[in-house]
């Protein structure tokens, strides 16, 4: 056996050349590895057929690559073929060498194990990744369902003495939150002042029922007290180290800040406010003017728009209520969603 | 016999090769091996009074180390594409192939496994994803490898598609 022919069979390769579509000749013996796909070689010729259909289907590709003459191998891709017991990789080759089309078949042996092993360390990685990702917004959802409850029963308590309803409540933190995604903010940051904004006025649990349920105008001293709700809700909801706390906690103090620094209680002007309570100050009054109060009749959208057209630059941010008003389709969704 | 070709698609670990060992071998192992390239198992079947040997071919999982070779589903008669919805990215994957399926080989029956329903409190399936998937217009089974759910159905279902095709 010549020396060629020993690397071959020593690297667990054949090398065939085409004779018809489907039969081969053997140009170097056949290892022995390889020898059971081939059961019927005959005259040192194979028929690759059915039996081995990954092999049949690449020369179909194989083909073109002969007729149009490329000197580069063209490679099949590796492909496991079970054979008495075990799977075997391997690998096909198209060559177009001196004129003649050849098929160089080999068993990859340990090249594949290598592969095969690298690619599962690094799958195996990746999936341990993935799942303590999802462990990790696991975790997160149970915080945030955790602060939703806190929250929940802050405002359950508010609730008991304001007479905002618990619809109104919970529209102010999905208008801001509606705000929130169209200014690109976070998802935990969008979850945060949907559930921080409904305790802008949670402050008022500390006003006096006799100035809180006064029917008609308070006099100057009244709203001086009635005022401090903001300053009072501010103290109740820092210091906890929570975000969404934290933001509730800004948005409280500065929801009745005004753009011209005209507002309480320290007469913030621009974009000192914090954004958050900027947003709660634009929803806020919108939901006010387009529901019923004991003071007013609810006001249709385009008189709402008009009147809040009038606070801007004043009263609210501007530039904010321009964004509003691109998501009024979204603001009237959710207004027919949440109802008493 | 009528021989049929069916291939299988879909992102790294959502099962698979699982589902074809389920299916043609019965069995199932719950350590995951990554496939590399391709193996083609065969099953006959009887679909209305026919025999049927189908190749099942299934090919790699996709991802960033390995793209797969659209040039392998040709021949095919329909395809799996699978998913494993406790990881949402891999219905991206899905969606993904299909598209690449279709414009490789045109329209030829295909199927949506749902796979590893054992595991359905933890599958994660947003309502754009739902959206996305019955858009596709295609049938979806919610299979399960590990206790064989809906496995025979999957490749029943694609098999009777394909020979009414």
């Amino acid at each position: 056996m010549s020396l060629l022919e020993n690397t071959f069979l020593g690297l667990n390769q054949v090398l065939l050349q085409r004779v018809s579509e489907s039969c081969f000749e053997l140009l170097t013996p056949m290892p022995k590895i390889l020898q059971p796909l081939f059961p019927d070689t005959q005259d040192n010729r194979v028929e690759i057929d059915d039996r081995l259909p990954f092999l049949q289907h690449f020369l179909y590709d194989a083909e073109l690559h002969w007729r149009e003459q490329h000197q580069a191998a063209f490679d099949s891709g590796v492909w496991l073929e079970a054979v008495e017991g075990q799977e075997l990789p391997l690998e096909a080759s198209a060559i177009f060498v001196n004129g003649k089309p050849l098929l160089l078949l080999q068993e990859l042996g340990e090249k594949y194990r290598e592969t095969a092993d690298r690619l599962q360390s690094a799958r195996d990685h990746l999936l341990m990744e993935e799942q303590l990702e999802r462990e990790v917004l696991k975790r997160t959802r149970q915080i945030l369902d955790r602060e939703e409850q806190i929250s929940l029963c802050l405002l359950g308590a508010a609730g008991c003495r304001d007479q905002e309803t618990g619809a109104h409540i919970r529209r102010i933190g999905l208008y801001c939150a509606a705000m929130a995604e169209a200014l690109g903010w976070s998802r935990a940051q969008i979850e945060q002042i949907r559930l921080a904004a409904p305790m802008h006025d949670i402050g008022k649990i500390g006003i006096p029922d006799h100035i809180l349920q006064k029917p008609g105008v308070l006099e100057v001293h009244e709203r001086t007290i009635m005022e401090t709700h903001a300053s009072i809700g501010a103290s109740m909801l820092s210091g906890t180290g929570i975000d969404m706390m934290d933001l509730a906690s800004d948005i409280s103090r500065c929801h009745h800040e005004r753009w011209d620094g005209s507002g309480y209680p320290e007469g913030l002007s621009g974009e000192a406010i914090p954004i958050g309570a900027r947003m709660t100050a634009i929803v806020d009054i919108y939901d006010a003017l387009v529901h019923k109060r004991v003071y007013k009749p609810a006001f249709d959208e385009s008189r709402t728009l008009e009147i809040m057209s009038d606070m801007t630059g004043s009263h609210i941010d501007p530039t904010l209520f321009e964004l509003f008003k691109t998501l009024l389709p979204t603001m009237r969704e959710i207004r027919e969603a949440v109802q008493d | 016999m009528i021989q049929k070709k069916i291939c299988l698609l879909g992102g790294f670990s959502v099962g698979k090769t699982s589902l074809i060992k389920r299916y043609v071998s019965s069995i199932f192992d719950e350590k995951y091996l990554t496939t590399v390239g391709v193996k083609i198992d065969k099953k006959v079947v009887d679909i209305d009074d026919k025999k049927v040997n189908l190749l099942i071919w299934d090919l790699a999982g996709e991802d960033d180390f390995c793209r797969l070779q659209m040039s392998y589903l040709r021949g095919a008669s329909g395809y799996i594409l699978v998913a494993d919805p406790t990881r949402p990215h891999t219905l991206d994957k899905l969606l993904c192939l299909h598209k690449r399926a279709q414009k490789s080989i045109g329209n030829i029956p295909a199927i949506i496994a749902l796979n590893k329903y054992d595991r359905i409190d933890e599958w994660i399936l947003s309502d754009e994803h739902q959206t996305e998937l019955s858009n596709l217009e295609q049938p979806i089974i919610k299979t399960s490898a590990k206790t064989g759910d809906e496995v025979q159905t999957l490749f029943v279902n694609l098999a009777g598609q394909m020979l009414s095709n």
